[in-house]
């Protein structure tokens, strides 16, 4: 009884910590990156700055998982979205782009929470350039499909109810996925933002980013539903309780 | 080829990762021509001793076409420069684009190589040994999903055969083996959740989370990776010096500026040169080591 006290309080110790971390990244460190790096480059060469900038913006999640209260299954079933999302893309890579990793995203989101959404896509983005190749553009896919999930945890209540708000959310997540993306590509080719530019990539991508909407909403019609039930049936059998 | 056959495979992850992380930053900061045309030559160098030479005039097909648009379209979109080469809907096509756009097409196919050099040589053991210590509980989830991924293919291929025998979808039009893949999936997605709760029921009984656990690891600093580590951070800080005190500084705009070729910068360039084409180096010296003790016997 005595050691359950303790581990309590160490717990909520751990919280506090957790929070005051990512008010420090967020305020301090940051601005200070921000302000240091356009101090350092003066006006050229933001794309590594902006790489940098993204990736801290993804440690915030990364550090309440590792501190806070997770139990073995939902890691083990984070593992296991992860390499479903990885896999798909074998499944279907005989059609180009055509990826069920945003849905999987999704629907973890909606089924498991934001920060397991966040968690699932930023993973599945690194883990599946061990496959691809990785690269600077590594950092943006993270924070693109983590994005995604945490935004799918913020609205489950509307996207478990209405398949209206799914295919929308599909979509929407489609076209914000690829202008994410299209910052880096704009900002790669001579490292400053130059709107026009980004324009093109944006006009130069629409079949892409066409197929990219189209297989979210197939995918997440097709799966969310069906998927939802066992990750319930599962969360049910596991006693995996929910504290948001 | 076996990746594992590698020489620079051999050293410790956090050298790898110090030296990887030194060459892909220099190279992305670099506008100078001269450092970027020692980083590319370096990287493809590098690349050619990763890999045989088929793939990589396989990727040279992709690649060129992509540094062809970069260098073609950075005058389209800007305008700075101070000789026009013609005029385009009113609009001045500058020598100095099309100059800078060269320069950044090189930029970024050598940090596109030497990418590729990093996810050949750090593959996923060695960024979980890295990160391990920092992210535990996310580094663990990584691996387990590494571990599903090939699981989760020999399972697909299971569940889809045994589809097929009971007949479903076995036409072979486009839109029923789609519907095949969905319908496999969903099976695979039922099948790994189930299994996933026996893992951490399993995990659990093995004492994950209690303390004093320990890890295996197969990675042993040697004196060679003390080595490696102190050139790479000795040739940053020479090259870092070169750029913060505008020894290599070289200017595109308003108008080009000559390459700087005194003793200072030529100090630089050689340090970059240490520094980038070292792994290709050691590499080539395996080679002709290991040729030479075959013919010995």
């Amino acid at each position: 009884m005595d050691y359950q006290r303790k581990y309590e309080k160490s717990e909520n110790k751990n919280i506090k910590k957790i929070s005051i971390i990512k008010y420090i990244i967020c305020v301090i460190i940051i601005p200070t990156v921000i302000f240091i790096g356009t101090k350092l480059f003066d006006g050229k060469k933001y794309a590594f700055l902006t790489a940098v900038v993204v990736l801290l913006s993804c440690v915030p999640f990364i550090i309440s998982f590792e501190k806070g209260k997770n139990s073995t299954e939902k890691m083990v079933i984070l593992a296991v979205m992860i390499a479903l999302s990885v896999f798909g893309r074998y499944c279907f890579s005989m059609i180009p782009h055509f990826k069920p990793i945003t849905a999987i995203t999704v629907i973890t989101g909606i089924y498991m929470g934001g920060e397991m959404g966040f968690l699932c896509g930023a993973l599945a983005a690194v883990l599946s350039n061990f496959i691809f190749g990785q690269g600077p553009w590594t950092p943006f896919q993270m924070l693109a499909w983590g994005m995604t999930g945490l935004i799918a945890g913020l609205l489950s209540r509307y996207l478990k109810k209405y398949m209206v708000a799914l295919a929308a959310y599909g979509a929407v997540s489609g076209i914000i996925y690829s202008m994410i993306m299209d910052i880096w590509s704009a900002m790669w080719q001579d490292g400053v933002f130059n709107i026009k530019r980004y324009v093109a990539c944006i006009i130069s991508g629409i079949p892409t980013t066409a197929t990219y909407i189209v297989s979210n909403i197939i995918f997440l019609l097709i799966l969310a539903r069906p998927v939802g039930r066992k990750l319930e049936r599962v969360k049910l059998k596991a006693d995996i309780i929910e504290k948001d | 080829m076996n990746d594992k056959m590698k020489i620079f495979n051999t050293y410790h992850p956090l050298g790898l990762f110090i030296y990887f992380a030194s060459a892909i930053v220099i190279t992305m900061f670099m506008i100078n021509p001269v450092m970027l045309t020692i980083a590319i030559i370096s990287g493809i160098a590098f690349v050619l001793t990763l890999t045989d030479i088929r793939t990589f005039l396989k990727n040279l097909a992709y690649e060129i076409p992509f540094f062809i648009l970069i260098a073609l379209t950075n005058p389209l979109f800007s305008h700075n420069g101070v000789t026009p080469l013609f005029f385009l809907n009113g609009n001045a096509v500058t020598l100095e684009a099309v100059l800078y756009g060269l320069d950044m097409g090189i930029m970024i196919l050598g940090v596109i190589y030497w990418c590729k050099c990093y996810s050949i040589i750090v593959d996923s053991e060695k960024f979980i040994y890295l990160f391990g210590k920092a992210i535990p509980k996310l580094s663990l989830v990584l691996s387990m999903a590494l571990k599903f991924v090939p699981v989760f293919k020999r399972q697909y291929r299971k569940i889809s055969d045994a589809q097929k025998c009971f007949g479903y979808y076995a036409t072979d039009s486009y839109f029923d083996k789609i519907r095949n893949a969905l319908r496999v999936f969903s099976c695979l997605i039922t099948w790994s959740l189930e299994s996933s709760i026996d893992t951490s029921v399993a995990m659990k009984a093995k004492g994950y989370g209690l303390k004093g656990r320990t890890h295996f690891h197969n990675f042993r600093f040697h004196i060679r990776d003390l080595f490696l580590i102190a050139v790479t951070l000795f040739m940053d800080i020479v090259v870092f010096t070169g750029i913060g005190t505008d020894i290599i500084d070289f200017r595109f705009y308003p108008k080009i500026t000559q390459i700087n070729l005194n003793a200072e910068s030529i100090a630089v360039y050689g340090a970059f040169i240490i520094l980038m084409f070292m792994p290709a180096f050691l590499e080539i010296k395996e080679k002709i080591k290991w040729k030479y003790y075959v013919e010995r016997i």
